[in-house]
């Protein structure tokens, strides 16, 4: 009897580990890896070598396993952003942009605000404020468009995006912006290194495991945006407003506040991820600071299929395999660019196998 | 009116098209099971059957839209699997949708070349054989009038000149006296046995009884997908045929739902006298709706509604109705006029302020405005009052569902659940559950309810009905916008008639004026 039941657990378990959810992602990764085996081998890379120095530059020392976490808490941020908005049907793809502004403002603050000597951690806090509200500006502005002037957020927040970056340039190569004071011809086109105060502490304080804390900042974020989707009115109205417009207005549901809230709160996580880049890990400004996390979080954002633990093990996912890939070009001599084929090949490989699965259920 | 041109012999000539044992399923739904059906040159066979009954899965089996799942279809004999639409075309069929699909922006002979045109256009040569058809049918039309510029029933000449412009052997019209006024509807079912009486094959799809007494050889009952029943000689047969069709008695009726299918039990029935007769309710004074390109739509619209009253508003469908709703219901603003509930001035009030104010609003297209389709039918329910189920910007779910669940059993909503998907309900318990949400606002004074029956099968009409009177007796000012005479004629009190945007008058609900009502529709003043 017991044994039979246990045998009923068992394949239940089975069952569950087993279902397209969870199997599918699974194999699109196993799939993209392999293949990207096959492209290390083609290129005339011992395989075992590169695999060795991946693993190594993932898990293979307490720095590399933190860079990890903190490269994955800025691409979650972000992808849970896209999420949200998503849920009122609006694509956000501006994460990069508002990375972008979010590390400008962070920095401007930690450098110029006099906000050093703040007690009670308002030295980072103060800095990390400005750029949720710079991102939260700038996603809001693509809202405020398309209320007003029904213009496709696609398209706005994607032009927003190379404004920002562009912005970005342009504060750290003025010396009248963030640009650090120009003592010689060589000096770099970067901002003066931010305060220790103003810099997010470690969690174990030890500067071999650089851990800060946006990593249970972010966990806190994911929990919040969780309940906010699935529990309360203002998810409600987002989810009503992203299935019928018409009919969401009709019982009283403002479309135009709607848009704004969904918007303005993804672009406010989006600067929330650049400060913590800047404040947690790069200190200084440069050029190419966002380095496409953006993007990086919207695919997280959208594999993740509205599902916030599905984020989560994207974003996982993408920070160790950008960490890796690092390793993997210094060490083996391996392209970056290979794990960005490979983190392709997966996008697809997923793309591919839901929409299959799904037309096979319909069928 | 019976018998336009004399009907062949009752020789049973070879089937044009046998249909045996044919199944259509989508995903565990089926749609159609083991149905078997002949089409024989020279007759009119009418489908007839409730909304989801499987009637137009059927026409899109025989013009190759769908492939059936199971069984087989022979044509002339041979086996027959078209291959799509422009396949069964080419071998001799051709149908006349629910939906024109016409385009608008086009001349009438350029609609009939679309799709047989070949290299150099002979727009002469087509409107040559445009008035041959016209004359063969009667079935006049314009060659170079603008699709945009013809009435409806013009559109749908135009819809029927196309397939017949073809020599189709088997001609399919599917649901093709929905929107037509009275006379239109007789002149389309003489249209029928004309070419009928020419040795082709007509298969007439509808729910309406009067129209198979009128015109049908032979009739096909469709329930649940299935065959229910068959008949050659309909008009003997109309009370088994009802009884098939929805499974219930006909005398037990309500006779709102049994002016939906054109029953002659109709008569109008006198709900309870409201308390509150005479008092106004509901005011709209010279409302005045002028779209983006200024083409009025609505003019100088003018209607009291009393309380306890139900006023119906006639008219054929595009003739200002939606633009009146949408007006009332705060989605469109008005470019003239007032509109009063009581002392309270709702002239261009946001949705929201207009429920608040208790008016109750079913529109029109449930699917666009009255509900969220992928949210629960809890959620539905209380789409507009979620308020009162949010405590600190929490939704209490709980609570939504338990009393989501009282008002399912009190207006009789079907579904697995209050969790249960919008969308996985029947159209009868959508739209039930649409007027639930309006009909229990806690202020209530006016309810404004637009084709509220469209697509509803019998029980549920009668139940919509019996809810609408039941809130009248209440004393709540009713506006039923309707373009079912019939139904207009045995739930409302007084009738006004659009058209184009134009009250062109006013009468009692009494169904001796129905001739007149059908005039005004078309526009000629009382």
């Amino acid at each position: 009897m017991t044994a039979v039941n246990q045998e009923r657990s068992f394949a239940a378990a089975l069952r569950y580990v087993l279902r397209p959810a969870l199997l599918v992602p699974v194999l699109a990764v196993a799939f993209a890896a392999l293949v990207g085996l096959v492209l290390i081998a083609m290129i005339g890379v011992s395989v075992p070598k590169a695999v060795a120095a991946f693993i190594d530059g993932t898990f293979g020392s307490p720095f590399a396993l933190a860079a990890s976490l903190n490269r994955s808490s800025v691409f979650a941020l972000v992808g849970f952003g896209f999420v949200l908005a998503n849920r009122a049907n609006l694509t956000n793809v501006g994460g990069e942009g508002q990375i972008a502004v979010g590390g400008i403002a962070a920095t401007a603050v930690a450098l110029y605000g006099h906000v050093s000597g703040f007690p009670l951690g308002l030295a980072f806090i103060l800095p990390m404020l400005a750029a949720v509200i710079a991102g939260a500006l700038w996603g809001g502005l693509a809202a405020v468009l398309k209320v007003n002037s029904g213009t496709n957020e696609v398209i706005s927040t994607l032009l927003l995006s190379f404004i920002g970056v562009w912005l970005l340039y342009w504060s750290v190569q003025s010396p009248a912006l963030l640009r650090k004071p120009m003592t010689s011809s060589a000096t770099l086109p970067e901002s003066l290194e931010i305060p220790d105060a103003t810099q997010l502490p470690l969690l174990t304080g030890d500067y071999s495991f650089p851990v800060h804390i946006g990593l249970p900042l972010t966990l806190l974020l994911a929990i919040v945006v969780g309940v906010i989707l699935s529990r309360t009115i203002l998810g409600f109205r987002l989810r009503a407003v992203g299935l019928n417009p018409a009919a969401a207005k009709r019982a009283g549901v403002s479309y135009a506040r709607t848009v704004i809230f969904a918007l303005s709160t993804a672009g406010a996580l989006g600067g929330l991820a650049g400060a913590l880049m800047l404040l947690g890990e790069q200190y200084t400004l440069k050029d190419g600071f966002s380095s496409g996390y953006g993007f990086d979080g919207l695919v997280a954002g959208l594999l993740a299929r509205g599902s916030i633990l599905g984020v989560i093990a994207a974003s996982l996912l993408f920070g160790f395999m950008r960490s890796g890939g690092i390793n993997m070009e210094m060490v083996a001599a391996v392209p970056t660019a290979l794990v960005v084929v490979i983190q392709g090949l997966i996008v697809i490989t997923l793309a591919g196998a839901n929409l299959f699965i799904e037309k096979w259920e319909r069928r | 009116m019976e018998a336009v041109s004399p009907r062949p012999a009752e020789a049973v000539a070879e089937p044009l098209l046998a249909l045996s044992e044919v199944t259509k399923r989508f995903g565990n739904f089926a749609a159609l099971s083991d149905v078997s059906l002949d089409l024989r040159p020279g007759e009119v066979h009418c489908i007839l059957g409730e909304n989801g009954a499987g009637k137009s899965t059927l026409c899109n089996l025989i013009f190759g839209v769908h492939r059936p799942d199971g069984g087989g279809m022979r044509y002339q004999g041979a086996p027959f699997l078209p291959a799509g639409p422009a396949d069964a075309l080419r071998q001799g069929i051709a149908m006349v949708h629910q939906h024109f699909s016409l385009v608008g922006d086009m001349s009438v002979v350029d609609n009939v070349l679309l799709g047989r045109e070949r290299g150099i256009l002979d727009r002469k040569g087509c409107a040559r054989q445009l008035a041959k058809i016209a004359d063969q049918y009667g079935l006049p039309l314009d060659p170079f009038a603008k699709i945009e510029d013809l009435s409806v029933g013009e559109r749908q000449r135009v819809e029927i000149v196309k397939c017949l412009i073809r020599d189709p052997r088997l001609f399919v019209l599917d649901e093709p006296t929905a929107v037509l006024l009275p006379a239109e509807i007789s002149a389309l079912l003489d249209v029928c046995r004309r070419v009928a009486a020419e040795g082709r094959a007509v298969v007439l799809v509808t729910h309406k009884l009067a129209e198979i007494k009128q015109v049908a050889d032979r009739v096909t009952v469709l329930r649940g997908g299935r065959t229910v029943a068959t008949s050659s000689e309909p008009s003997k047969d109309i009370d088994a045929l009802v009884r098939a069709m929805i499974q219930g008695n006909v005398e037990a009726l309500d006779t709102s739902a049994a002016s939906i299918l054109g029953l002659e039990l109709v008569a109008h029935v006198d709900h309870e006298p409201a308390a509150k007769a005479g008092i106004e309710a509901l005011q709209i004074d010279g409302l005045t709706v002028k779209d983006s390109q200024g083409v009025t739509r609505l003019d100088n619209f003018t209607l009291t509604v009393d309380r306890g009253e139900i006023v119906g508003v006639a008219g054929v469908e595009g003739n200002g109705q939606s633009e009146l709703t949408a007006v009332l219901a705060g989605m469109m603003a008005s470019t003239g006029g007032r509109i009063h509930l009581g002392s309270t001035d709702l002239t261009g009030r946001s949705p929201k302020e207009i429920t608040a104010a208790g008016v109750g609003i079913v529109p029109e297209d449930r699917h666009a405005v009255g509900c969220v389709p992928g949210m629960s039918l809890a959620e539905n329910i209380y789409l507009n009052r979620l308020d009162e189920f949010t405590r600190f910007g929490f939704l209490n779910r709980t609570a939504l569902e338990r009393e989501a669940t009282t008002l399912m059993q009190r207006f009789d909503v079907r579904a697995r659940g209050p969790g249960a998907l919008f969308s996985s309900l029947s159209g009868g318990n959508q739209q039930k559950a649409v007027l639930a949400r309006e009909i229990t606002l806690p202020n209530l004074s006016c309810l404004i309810a637009a084709q509220p029956t469209r697509g509803l099968d019998v029980g549920a009409v009668a139940a919509v009905y019996g809810h609408v009177r039941e809130a009248c007796s209440r004393g709540i000012a009713v506006l039923l916008v309707s373009s079912e005479i019939d139904e207009l004629l045995t739930v409302a009190d007084r009738i006004v008639v659009l058209y184009r945007g134009r009250i062109m008058g006013s009468c009692p609900a009494d169904p001796a004026r129905k001739d007149a009502i059908g005039a005004m529709m078309a526009g000629q003043p009382l």
